[in-house]
């Protein structure tokens, strides 16, 4: 029993590692399109640092955190985000494609849909989203190993909460048709929030950030994991990012069963 | 006479066809409120722990209508650059030179119909957010006036910027990556977040010598703030922007239609 597992885990593994393989490739097909993508990517978070930069040069100090703690989340989330979306990039793709009905394809396949359907495309500008937030935390931050390590497992960790809540908002599309621009806008409430310090907000607010715009578990538990280097901390990452997963999974499976095919004919080039 | 006609048609399609995308409007709002809501947190904080009720000549509420108005400037900018780049590609650019309008002409009068009515849609949202948020400022219609004198100038040299964007699609793969640094230098040195007296001493003085203060910090500081003194500086700043922004464009577009082959068909 344990063995089937670990072989379809493996197998998973195999499969993710051909896509993205497959994806890149498709990609530096336009060499210098991706590239000058990737680098805009970069200078925009950079561009964003540069803004922190000069804000903490005038205020050091704002609640408690200071410049290094919020290099730190923007490494952890960049980091998060590029991985997410590199690897799974057709999570963006998923309201506009169940209100056009262009799910038949995948649904044809033997494997699962979800995961097939999320590995199907890469968004290029994720990987310069990645290559930032790795760049920013070896070279501003200068970690020790045991930190070098942490960052590493968790940049992972919130890529999985980056799916989920891709799939989270996505699947907005099974209830209410199109569900394109309310999804973009899901998505993008817990990216801006995910990057601005946790101890500006409390009450209501803080609450929210926990529940309906998981900001806290792809950048604030994370972001405090890396200070205190706890276990506690590790797992409270950990099943913050899986419980956004399972919730999107739900959400997913739950409302394909209402999904109604577009009759489309389709091929995957 | 004729040709102002013609203009101001087409400035007046573009601002009616930008009325018809209500959930564009909407998702530009939405963002907008995040934002405002994110950066009176911030402030509130930066306010609270400061030792005066004044940070870069602004009291809390004015900081935040600061945000309101510059937000409501970048968030209304239209994709010029995307149009020019698409136009290069698919070679349309060659069936609208021979049209009997002006191509720059043409884009500029319909990116400022479209920018006006984004731009008034994100005022009104973003002043709701602030009434809500932080309460009225004074307003003067003398100031009112200096503000609008230095906010369509503003949008001009936006334009020009975006354009210049657009045409090096004659040179480049992808004008993407372009348009991402240009909307950044314009985010990070225009004073979109942070007044320019929040930036360190030594490089305010360079930040004010570049256009992008004069397309965001000074329509933003005006509206506050207004003065005398502040609209000259910009009025020059402005006028330096503009006879650069024009001359590059002139020069770019001279040189890039050597390169434009069309076929029939």
């Amino acid at each position: 029993m344990e063995g089937d597992v670990f072989k379809s885990l493996l197998d998973y593994l195999h499969l993710i590692a051909a896509y993205t393989r497959i994806n890149v490739k498709a990609q530096l097909e336009y060499r210098g399109a991706f590239f000058s993508q990737v680098a805009a990517m970069f200078i925009n978070d950079a561009a964003w640092v540069v803004f922190w930069t000069f804000f903490f040069t005038r205020f050091p100090v704002l609640h408690g955190w200071t410049l290094t703690d919020v290099m730190t989340l923007w490494a952890v989330v960049t980091a998060g985000f590029g991985i997410a979306f590199g690897v799974m990039g057709n999570a963006h793709q998923l309201a506009p494609a169940i209100a056009h009905g262009e799910l038949d394809l995948w649904l044809s396949h033997p494997r699962a849909v979800l995961p097939h359907f999320l590995l199907g495309r890469s968004v290029p500008t994720a990987w310069g989203d990645a290559a930032f937030g790795y760049a920013i935390y070896f070279a501003f931050i200068r970690p020790d190993f045991g930190r070098m390590a942490m960052f590493i497992l968790l940049s992972f960790i919130v890529a999985v909460a980056f799916v989920g809540l891709g799939v989270m908002a996505g699947s907005l599309g099974f209830y209410i048709g199109n569900a394109s621009s309310l999804s973009e806008q899901w998505r993008f409430a817990v990216i801006t929030f995910s990057t601005y310090p946790p101890t500006l907000f409390d009450g209501a607010v803080k609450l929210l950030l926990f529940t309906l715009i998981p900001a806290g578990f792809v950048s604030y538990v994370p972001v405090e994991t890396l200070r205190s280097m706890s276990i506690w901390d590790l797992l409270m990452s950990v099943g913050g990012a899986l419980a956004v997963l399972a919730a999107g999974a739900g959400m997913f499976y739950h409302g394909l069963r209402r999904y109604e095919s577009g009759n489309l004919i389709s091929i995957n080039g | 006479m004729k040709a102002i006609a013609k203009y101001t048609w087409i400035a007046y399609t573009a601002a009616r066809s930008n009325l018809a995308y209500a959930a564009e409007a909407m998702s530009r709002v939405v963002f907008m409120t995040v934002v405002l809501y994110i950066f009176m947190r911030l402030w509130a904080v930066v306010y609270a722990g400061a030792v005066t009720d004044q940070l870069a000549g602004l009291t809390h509420r004015k900081m935040l209508w600061y945000l309101v108005i510059t937000e409501a400037i970048i968030l209304s900018a239209p994709r010029v650059w995307a149009e020019v780049d698409q136009d290069v590609r698919t070679g349309r650019m060659a069936v609208q030179l021979i049209h009997p309008v002006s191509y720059v002409l043409a884009h500029f009068v319909m990116s400022m119909g479209e920018r006006v009515v984004r731009f008034g849609i994100n005022l009104a949202a973003g002043s709701i957010v602030a009434l809500i948020l932080a309460g009225p400022i004074r307003l003067t219609v003398s100031g009112l006036a200096l503000f609008l004198v230095v906010l369509p100038l503003a949008f001009v040299l936006d334009f020009l910027g975006n354009f210049l964007v657009g045409l090096c699609a004659f040179w480049l793969e992808s004008t993407t990556g372009l348009a991402v640094i240009y909307s950044r230098l314009v985010m990070l040195l225009g004073g979109v977040f942070l007044p320019i007296e929040i930036y360190p001493k030594g490089l305010q003085p360079v930040l004010r010598m570049l256009p992008f203060a004069s397309m965001i910090y000074a329509p933003g500081r005006m509206f506050v703030e207004p003065h005398s003194g502040l609209l000259r500086e910009t009025i020059i700043m402005q006028g330096g922007g503009l006879i650069v922004f024009a001359t590059l464009v002139c020069v770019v577009q001279a040189v890039a239609l050597r390169r434009l082959f069309s076929n029939g068909g």
